[in-house]
């Protein structure tokens, strides 16, 4: 518990985490102002076709802010400190005082799953109010069901930022790969034209928790391939495969190099 | 000791080149974008080989994959210049070279040398790859309008990965870097083009790409490859411009 406090208030003091958390709460509200901004000149010509996504879209794009939180969370141990004030990476401090580096990665996971589920309230609270600002009486029904199916997606996400980041020990790759595969232009959305296996990488089946119900077979951008549920567990076991491979590797490296 | 201007441009390009050759994560960078855009050609060409034939154009597939391939470059911009400022190596940096302005002039310079021939190995290869496995039921393309979208797309990646140096060198820190440029070219750019009709063109990612794309008939093209390389030129140098006058000015 304190191994876990101590990764919190390390989290909360990170310079960067203010970008996460700006990113985190306004983008997903913006996005889906824009979007709803267009939505409605497209209702008030008749043509509307995927107004029940509008909201949604934001929250899927605005997951970079938990990214960005999860890589930070370790790739700032993994900085290296200049020359002049000893060259040391606050790894080693680190692992002094928690010398269990189970629980060291435990606790750290732990303080970012609370930080992405506290965000990600955050986010749906913004952007609902920014939908129903724009659309009014015309804006969509949120679901509980598909809100927590967002908050899942959420912490899932950083938790693979986390982990992923445990096993490069630095933040570009991670970065790059995680922000270009939750974009638009997604490397499963291209994937998936060419193997049905893309199905089951996790950015896929973790939108499936709250970007394809059933009932939106009028124009949805994409149709969904497994149920809300599955889709989560698809995404929950990659969590957990990658969170037992950076276990092992973190357990049996050494700190320096 | 005086040493003459001529021999101080050539012995800090040299140390320049020396630390960008040195660097682990460049070459890492690198070889792993070379790789990754095979795939990615792999990938869009067997996409293309499902619909009917004799339709595709060996270009657009063998460029489709420009739009990821530029994450790479982007990358190694921001390495160059933000590494210098791990660790503290800018202090002995501008003990050797005390001239600022000339220093980061000479990164960039060095920086191109260094991207234009992996642009044009990267682009190149993933072209050639198209070329082998469509060329049966692709349409016939000229050889010279292959170089010229060739030499647009190394032109492109050039002046985005000097961009993003700009940015880094603005920024000093990896990490926002990364976060404004890849949230710049993967989210907000492709978002923002349903938004924005006539303005979107202005800006240097969609303005670059017109430099590349071989012009097609179904489409209006909006700029010719030259005034798209104007429009990019011109947003790396305002940066650069930015990039150097902050230099000169701020605690290093």
């Amino acid at each position: 518990m304190r191994a876990f406090n101590a990764e919190l208030s390390k989290l909360i003091s990170l310079p960067g985490i203010w970008l996460a958390l700006l990113i985190g709460a306004f983008a997903p509200a913006a996005i889906a102002a824009l979007d709803s901004i267009a939505q409605k000149e497209e209702i008030i010509a008749g043509v509307s076709t995927r107004l029940s996504e509008v909201g949604y879209i934001g929250l899927a794009l605005g997951v970079q802010g938990v990214i960005i939180l999860g890589v930070l969370a370790v790739s700032s141990e993994y900085l290296t400190e200049s020359s002049e004030s000893g060259g040391g990476q606050q790894i080693t401090t680190s692992l002094t005082v928690v010398s269990s580096r189970i629980h060291f990665l435990l606790a750290k996971a732990g303080a970012v799953t609370v930080i992405s589920i506290l965000l990600c309230i955050a986010a749906i609270m913004t952007t609902v109010s920014a939908t129903h600002l724009i659309l009014g009486e015309y804006a969509p029904a949120f679901e509980w069901s598909r809100l927590i199916g967002a908050v899942c997606y959420w912490t899932f996400t950083a938790l693979l930022a986390l982990g992923i980041t445990f096993l490069t020990k630095n933040g570009i790759i991670p970065l790059a790969v995680l922000i270009i595969n939750s974009s638009v232009v997604s490397f499963s959305v291209l994937l998936y034209r060419v193997t049905k296996l893309a199905f089951y990488l996790p950015d896929r089946a973790g939108a499936e928790m709250f970007m394809f119900t059933d009932n939106t077979s009028t124009g949805s951008l994409f149709d969904g391939f497994h149920t809300p549920f599955t889709g989560g567990l698809v995404m929950f076991a990659w969590v957990v495969v990658v969170f037992i491979v950076a276990a092992i590797v973190f357990h049996r490296r050494d700190v320096a190099a | 000791m005086s040493v003459s201007s001529s021999r101080k441009i050539t012995q800090i390009l040299g140390a320049e080149l020396d630390k960008l050759v040195t660097l682990p994560l460049i070459g890492l960078t690198l070889m792993v974008t070379f790789i990754l855009n095979l795939g990615l050609a792999a990938a869009f060409t067997s996409v293309d080989l499902q619909e009917a034939a004799g339709t595709q154009n060996i270009l657009n597939t063998g460029l489709s994959s420009m739009g990821y391939l530029q994450a790479g470059f982007i990358i190694l911009g921001i390495l160059t210049t933000c590494s210098e400022y791990t660790g503290g190596q800018i202090r002995t940096t501008l003990t050797t070279i005390p001239w600022r302005g000339f220093q980061l002039s000479t990164k960039y310079l060095a920086l191109a040398i260094i991207t234009i021939p992996a642009a044009s190995i990267t682009t190149a290869s993933g072209v050639l790859y198209t070329f082998i496995m469509m060329k049966d039921t692709a349409v016939v393309i000229e050889i010279d309008e292959m170089i010229k979208s060739l030499a647009g797309a190394t032109g492109y990646l050039t002046l985005t990965t000097l961009l993003s140096a700009a940015i880094g060198a603005l920024l000093r820190r990896t990490t926002p870097a990364l976060v404004v440029l890849l949230g710049y070219y993967f989210i907000v750019s492709p978002l923002s083009k349903d938004f924005l009709h006539n303005t979107k063109y202005f800006f240097p990612d969609t303005a670059g790409y017109y430099m590349f794309m071989p012009p097609s008939s179904d489409e209006i093209n909006v700029l010719t490859p030259m005034e798209g390389t104007g429009i990019s030129m011109l947003w790396t140098l305002v940066f650069i411009t930015a990039a150097i006058v902050f230099y000169r000015k701020r605690d290093a």
